[in-house]
This record gives C-alpha cells, sequence and structure tokens, in this order.
C-alpha cells in the first residue's frame, strides 16, 4: 500500500468538491436544515406541560449523531458512484492503485468531510440553542463518533458491495439504504417504543446501542460501559464481514470486467 | 531493434455465462517484442476490447496466462501496471474536474517525476496545451481523445495499450498522433498494443497484425505476409478485413 496513492485519490475528489459547489448542501444546507427544523420543535416540546425533561437535548444528539453515521456511508458510496458516473473505473484500476488504497483513501476522506460537517453542527447548536454537546458527553463523544463512524463504514462498504455487483441500477441505495436502519437504530426514542419484533432486531444494530447511551448519558450523567461494548463488538465484526463482502464483490465484477460498470 | 519479450499470451480465454455461455476470447496466444506496434484487427464482437480489458488486468481471464517482461501478471499486477499505460474508447476521465487536474491525479498514481513538466509536455505534444483549465466536460470527443492519449504516455509507459485511440479525431490530428506514436517508438522504444477499424491506420503503424474472429486468432504476420496468405493479390488489408467480416474465411 502506498501513501501517494491514497494521497492521489484523496486529492481526486478534493478537486472534484473545487468544481461541484452543488454537493455542498450535502455538508452543510441539510444538517443546517434538519437543525432548525428539528430544534425548534424539540423547543415547542418542551415548553409544553408534561413533556419529557431534556428533549431538545435528545433531539439534536439523535440528529447530530445520525449524522456521522450517514455521511461516513455516504462518502464511500458516492465516491464509487462518482467513478462510475465519469467512466474512469477502468483508468483508476488499470493503474497501480489497488482496490485498499481506493478504500482507504474514501474512508479518509469521509472521516475529513464528517469532521468538516459535525464542527459545522456543533456550532450551529450552540449559535440557535446555545447547548455545547461537549458539557454533557466531554470526551466520552470521540468513542461514541468513532463507533458511529465504523457504522457508517460497514453500511457503506456493503452499499458499495451492492453496486459493484449489480451497478448504477442500485445507486438510490447510495442515499436510501442507511434508512432501513434508522426505525431499529431508536435515533430518537427508546428501543423499549419499539414492537417486540422490531426490538429483536435493534439488538443486532450497533447503532442502537449508541443512540441508547447517549440518552442514559444525558438523564443520569453515568457512563454506560456495557453498551458502548456491546456496540464495539458488533460493529468490529459487522466491519469485518462488510470489508470481506464489499472487495469479494470487487472481485464478481472484475470477473464480469470493470468496463461493464462504466457503461452503467 | 532487440528481440526481447514484452508481453506473452497464453491460451488466454474468457467466457461469459450469462444471460448465455459466450465464448468472447477463445484460446489465444501470442507475444510482442520490445518496440514493435501490434495491431489487433476484427470486426465488433470479435474479442478486442475484452482481450485488452484482460491484459490491463480490469477483467481476469477465465483461463490462461499473462505475462509482461517475463513475469506472471497474476500476483504482480501492481508492480507490473506501474510500467503499463493506456487509453480506450470506451474510459473516460471525471468530467467535472479540468484536464490538468486529472493528468496530475494519474501523475501522482504513477509517481511521475517532474510531473508539471511531464504534464506540459505531454499536453504540448498532443496540441491541447491550451485546454490545460477545461473541464473535461466542456471538451469535443477529439479533444478528449487526445487528453486520453497524454494520459496513457504519462509514466513513460514500457508497453502501451490503445483500444481506437484515433477513432474521433480528424484526418489531420490522426496523422498527427500517428506521428507522436512512432517518434515515441522510435526515440525510447516503447511498445505498442493497438486495436483500431482504420486499416490504412494498421499498414502504416503497425509491424504485426493478429486478426481475431469470433474469440480466435484466424491469422497473424505483417500486412504483406497476411495479404500473401489469403491470396489477396493487389487488394488492400481494408479488403481483407471486408471479407473476414463477412464471414468468407469462417473455416479457416
Amino acid at each position: 500500500m502506498k501513501i501517494y496513492r491514497i494521497w492521489a485519490v484523496i486529492v481526486r475528489h478534493l478537486y472534484n468538491m473545487k468544481h461541484s459547489w452543488d454537493k455542498l448542501s450535502d455538508s452543510f444546507y441539510w444538517p443546517a436544515m434538519d437543525l432548525i427544523l428539528w430544534g425548534l420543535t424539540s423547543l415547542y416540546f418542551a415548553s409544553q406541560k408534561g413533556s419529557v425533561s431534556n428533549i431538545v437535548m435528545i433531539l439534536l444528539t439523535g440528529l447530530i449523531f445520525w449524522q456521522v453515521i450517514w455521511r461516513s456511508q455516504y462518502e464511500i458510496t458516492v465516491s464509487l458512484l462518482e467513478e462510475l458516473w465519469s467512466r474512469n473505473v477502468v483508468n483508476l484500476f488499470a493503474s497501480p492503485l489497488t482496490v485498499d488504497e481506493w478504500l482507504v483513501a474514501v474512508l479518509i476522506l469521509g472521516v475529513i468531510k464528517m469532521l468538516v460537517t459535525i464542527l459545522f453542527v456543533f456550532l450551529l447548536t450552540w449559535f440557535f440553542y446555545t447547548i455545547n454537546l461537549m458539557n454533557s458527553f466531554g470526551f466520552f463523544l470521540l468513542p461514541i463518533f468513532g463507533l458511529l463512524l465504523i457504522s457508517g463504514w460497514w453500511i457503506g462498504l456493503i452499499v458499495a458491495g451492492l453496486i459493484l455487483r449489480f451497478g448504477t441500477q442500485v445507486q438510490t441505495l447510495a442515499w436510501s439504504g442507511v434508512y432501513l436502519l434508522a426505525p431499529f437504530s431508536a435515533i430518537y426514542y427508546p428501543v423499549s417504543q419499539l414492537p417486540g419484533w422490531a426490538q429483536i432486531i435493534s439488538k443486532f444494530v450497533p447503532a442502537s446501542y449508541l443512540f441508547e447511551a447517549a440518552r442514559t448519558i444525558l438523564k443520569t450523567g453515568i457512563i454506560p460501559y456495557d453498551q458502548l461494548g456491546i456496540s464495539l463488538f458488533i460493529n468490529i465484526g459487522y466491519l469485518l464481514l462488510a470489508t470481506i463482502f464489499f472487495k469479494r464483490s470487487f472481485t464478481a465484477a472484475k470477473n464480469v470486467g470493470l468496463a461493464g460498470l462504466d457503461e452503467g | 531493434m532487440t528481440e526481447k519479450t514484452v508481453l506473452q499470451v497464453n491460451d488466454l480465454k474468457k467466457y461469459f455465462d450469462k444471460p448465455k455461455l459466450t465464448k468472447a476470447v477463445d484460446g489465444i496466444s501470442f507475444s510482442v517484442k520490445q518496440g514493435q506496434i501490434v495491431g489487433v484487427l476484427g470486426p465488433n464482437g470479435a474479442g478486442k476490447t475484452t482481450t485488452i480489458q484482460m491484459l490491463l488486468g480490469v477483467s481476469t481471464p477465465t483461463s490462461g496466462t499473462i505475462s509482461y517482461f517475463g513475469k506472471n501478471f497474476t500476483g504482480k499486477e501492481t508492480d507490473i501496471k506501474q510500467m503499463i499505460n493506456f487509453s480506450s474508447a470506451y474510459a473516460n476521465l471525471p468530467f467535472r474536474m479540468t484536464v490538468w487536474e486529472n493528468l496530475d491525479i494519474y501523475a501522482r498514481i504513477y509517481a511521475v517525476k517532474n510531473r508539471k513538466e511531464r504534464i506540459k509536455h505531454l499536453l504540448d505534444s498532443f496540441g491541447v496545451a491550451n485546454l490545460a483549465k477545461k473541464r473535461m466536460i466542456q471538451l469535443s470527443a477529439g479533444q478528449k481523445t487526445r487528453v486520453m492519449l497524454a494520459k496513457s504516455f504519462l509514466n513513460w509507459p514500457k508497453i502501451i495499450l490503445l483500444d481506437e485511440p484515433t477513432a474521433s479525431l480528424d484526418p489531420e490530428i490522426a496523422d498527427q498522433v500517428r506521428k507522436f506514436l512512432l517518434n515515441q517508438q522510435k526515440s525510447y522504444q516503447v511498445t505498442i498494443l493497438i486495436t483500431s477499424h482504420n486499416m490504412k491506420e494498421v499498414e502504416e503503424l503497425c509491424d504485426n497484425i493478429i486478426f481475431l474472429h469470433h474469440g480466435k486468432i484466424l491469422a497473424s504476420g505483417s500486412a504483406k505476409q497476411l495479404l500473401k496468405k489469403f491470396n489477396m493479390g493487389k487488394l488492400k488489408l481494408e479488403d481483407l478485413f471486408l471479407k473476414i467480416t463477412r464471414g468468407e474465411y469462417e473455416n479457416i
């Protein structure tokens, strides 16, 4: 694995960003709109009698944490789609660039873009609602973000693997695929609110432990290490399986011929 | 010219089993010596592009072996790809980025030294220096082809695979490109494997020609040898190509 080739792929996407100001809406516009709408809605709920305590914090935390998962999976899948749309796949993989190097590059790119988005959302949260998440979570935000990031990675790898196998006809999964897990992730409500069968599924969704942990921290100030541990264990397992699936999908795409992907 | 073998292909096959069994390439063997320009000819569906894709490592052969510089391509792909390059009508470069940015990315991937000078030299050589700041989407088909050709020479490749490189060029520019290729062959003995439907071009450029038909090699040799072999008399390579396309040599 050569660092200069990984850097070349990162530079390729940074160059692309320079000419794609419309894409900044993914990093800034949509998160800002979500934050404003959900923040104001939760402020209204909080002003009603008998409202749930900490409702503003609970909803905004859910929203911001979900952004970490969404952005990290989106970066993997859209980076692949960018190459398909521009018919650049054959150019890339006929060069010395390996699929592992490409993958490392888009994962790094995802972290960079996620950090920029999260920093922006933190500033907005502080500006509009005078809420600083660091006050509630402290440095436990880092492991939580790390685990959310891993969740985004394995989801992104599965979707990217499906795109390699079925081409751009399944490209909509890049935007919609992750939402299949959203109801079971218990982003804005406790797992106990789900029907029984859905609660069983949510046990296998590592993000559900993270959102539950976040609410526990907000309500009690206690760090639920067990929930973070379970999430880490399942996340690592899924990441390994998703990596194997992605690499096998790449091999399958090579068997058919990568030029077929360029042709859509 | 030395007789060092740059590319050796043995019993290469590529079968697709969906939607029905198709033998895209069916047991071809050939070798290419250093500094040679070899033309791969054949009608549509003959297996030219599939062969090139396997030679580039973007399509896995069903069976057979490919060796570059005496090394098996499988297992040494990354090292070998550092020494080869290609240009194809079937690939493109990211359309939002400028010509310069695209070449810069590939120069970085191939670890080209003095990449700015190299890019500038190639843009000049292909007459597209004035397009450096233009986005790919703003270029005509002919301009894109020339940028792709510039990309294919970035890393001083020892062997270059060109899939119909002059297909979308006007006669004047196509002639310039042919002269550039011949110049590169003479100046640093680059080996070139080229597919083309332009028979005049193939006759002008190629030392050796491989005729593919239904995934098999129908014949190979120099243009003169091929015309003699098929008793073409005073007819040209184009006439031979048409006869093959029309199935007049199906049973050879």
